[in-house]
């Protein structure tokens, strides 16, 4: 029943999402935009590129589908209403969002075309850059919290929310899910306007729509695991704890979704010498940090 | 072991195997080291269905990223990443045929002639796996850890020097 209603949730979370991107690229608010897109997409002509690796092709959208879906198992919505609490749920997160990479790497090399290839590999140089920050954040939750379960991630922020315990992780962590779902500044694996669609550039018809389907469960995925990580998760006053949980993850994937949009586009070369140079440095701090507060004032 | 754990098992390693053999068996860079990515992955698989949850993502995880920073590097040193020329993959077949051989043997007398405790009736929770691990990590096998990561960081950087490409000097 829980994983039911899970899915749907999610569902109407990308739903929303996609009104939202919609929103913030093209300026105009529309409930019906994105389904009308998927309908148009799904009526479109499926073009195969010539001499493809078939194979990859195919398989790069569902990969990052089925991907999306089992990051989002692990994200609790409220206590008990989760797919599967496993025990080491934030470690599952990383991994399956680990295979977001190889899809984009298979999309990229599968249709035999420069631009997707050139896209696919950027978000190679981009994912060198992020690993370590997506990571290294979720070792200090960690640490408060004694467990990798996402269910003891939420408890342990009872008294005070781990975006203000440990800020400087909450920051890294942001920056590093915007390397994951490519979200402007960062979106070079796709970037319109310089790769004619990079990644996406040769998929048309049905095959884009389970792609940009997929794009919307990652935010979702990735907006939950934020709101999970850093922001109290189910914790809240007034309402159920499964609304809050919808109305902080909308948040989140809307201010991801809008914020970047005013800064300048970052190259992959130059997003993994900042990541390196001055995110790790900065993510080791933070977990020294919360190893101190915890051993000295435990919150 | 109930028979759908076996099942499983079964099935993941050979898996694993059929992966590896694939490895071999494309003439593209690209899928080769995908099919040993997917190797690996049914090894973790196969960790998951004997109930060692944090070995089994740990493993499913790491691979993803090392298999693609392999392609990568596959795709950047060989003169046909995509296959297209149909290069051959093998090569000193004979020599390989008796490593293979007589690798497969060692590792067939030690399965058998190594004293195994059978299979442990109890498995702890994954909770409890994940902190055992952490005391063993953190203990008796740090040093080796440890020193291990203390060569891949220099193989690391002796990597890089290796790779920049040597700069030009005014020659007095």
């Amino acid at each position: 029943m829980s994983i039911a209603i899970v899915l749907l949730a999610l569902a109407v979370g990308c739903y929303l999402v996609a009104v939202f991107e919609g929103w913030a690229v093209h300026g105009r608010f529309s409930l019906t935009r994105p389904a009308i897109s998927a309908l148009a997409l799904l009526g479109r002509e499926q073009i195969l590129p010539r001499t493809p690796d078939r194979l990859f092709f195919e398989t790069g959208p569902v990969l990052l589908l089925v991907a999306g879906l089992l990051s989002v198992a692990v994200i609790p919505m409220a206590p008990g209403l989760i797919i599967t609490d496993l025990a080491i749920g934030a470690l599952f997160l990383n991994a399956a969002l680990a295979y977001v990479l190889v899809a984009l790497i298979m999309a990229g090399w599968g249709p035999n075309g420069a631009y997707g290839m050139i896209g696919g590999w950027r978000f190679l140089g981009q994912f060198i850059a992020y690993a370590m920050l997506i990571v290294m954040p979720i070792t200090a939750v960690a640490m408060r919290a004694e467990s990798l379960s996402s269910t003891q991630i939420v408890l342990s922020q009872v008294a005070l929310w781990n975006v203000f315990y440990q800020p400087i992780g909450f920051v890294l962590f942001v920056v590093a899910a915007l390397g994951v779902a490519w979200l402007p500044p960062i979106d070079l694996p796709t970037g319109g306007g310089d790769l004619g669609g990079g990644v996406e550039a040769e998929y048309t018809g049905a095959r884009l729509a389970v792609w940009r389907l997929a794009r919307l469960v990652i935010i979702v995925a990735l907006s939950g695991a934020t709101v999970t990580f850093y922001l109290g998760g189910w914790l809240g006053p007034w309402l159920p704890g499964w609304a809050w949980t919808a109305l902080k993850t909308l948040a989140v994937a809307a201010a991801m979704l809008t914020l970047g949009r005013h800064l300048p586009r970052l190259r992959e070369a130059r997003y993994l010498a900042v990541s390196w140079k001055l995110g790790i440095s900065l993510a080791l701090a933070n977990i020294f940090l919360v190893g101190v507060i915890a051993l000295v004032v435990p919150i | 072991m109930s028979l759908a754990t076996a099942l499983f098992l079964a099935f993941f390693g050979i898996a694993a195997i059929w992966f590896g053999v694939v490895v071999f068996r494309t003439h593209s860079m690209v899928r080769s080291a995908i099919a040993l990515l997917f190797s690996q992955t049914a090894i973790g698989a196969m960790f998951l269905v004997m109930q060692a949850e944090f070995l089994g993502v740990l493993q499913i995880m790491m691979m993803a990223t090392e298999m693609s920073v392999m392609a990568i590097f596959m795709v950047m040193f060989m003169m046909d990443p995509g296959g297209m020329g149909k290069m051959d993959m093998t090569h000193q077949k004979r020599l390989s045929l008796w490593a293979g051989g007589i690798g497969l043997a060692v590792a067939l007398a030690v399965i058998w002639t190594a004293g195994w405790q059978g299979p442990v009736p109890e498995v702890p929770g994954a909770d409890e796996q994940a902190r055992m691990l952490g005391r063993e990590l953190l203990g008796r096998s740090m040093f080796i850890f440890e020193s291990a990561a203390l060569m891949i960081l220099t193989a690391m950087i002796a990597a890089t020097m290796v790779a920049i490409a040597p700069q030009e000097r005014d020659v007095p």
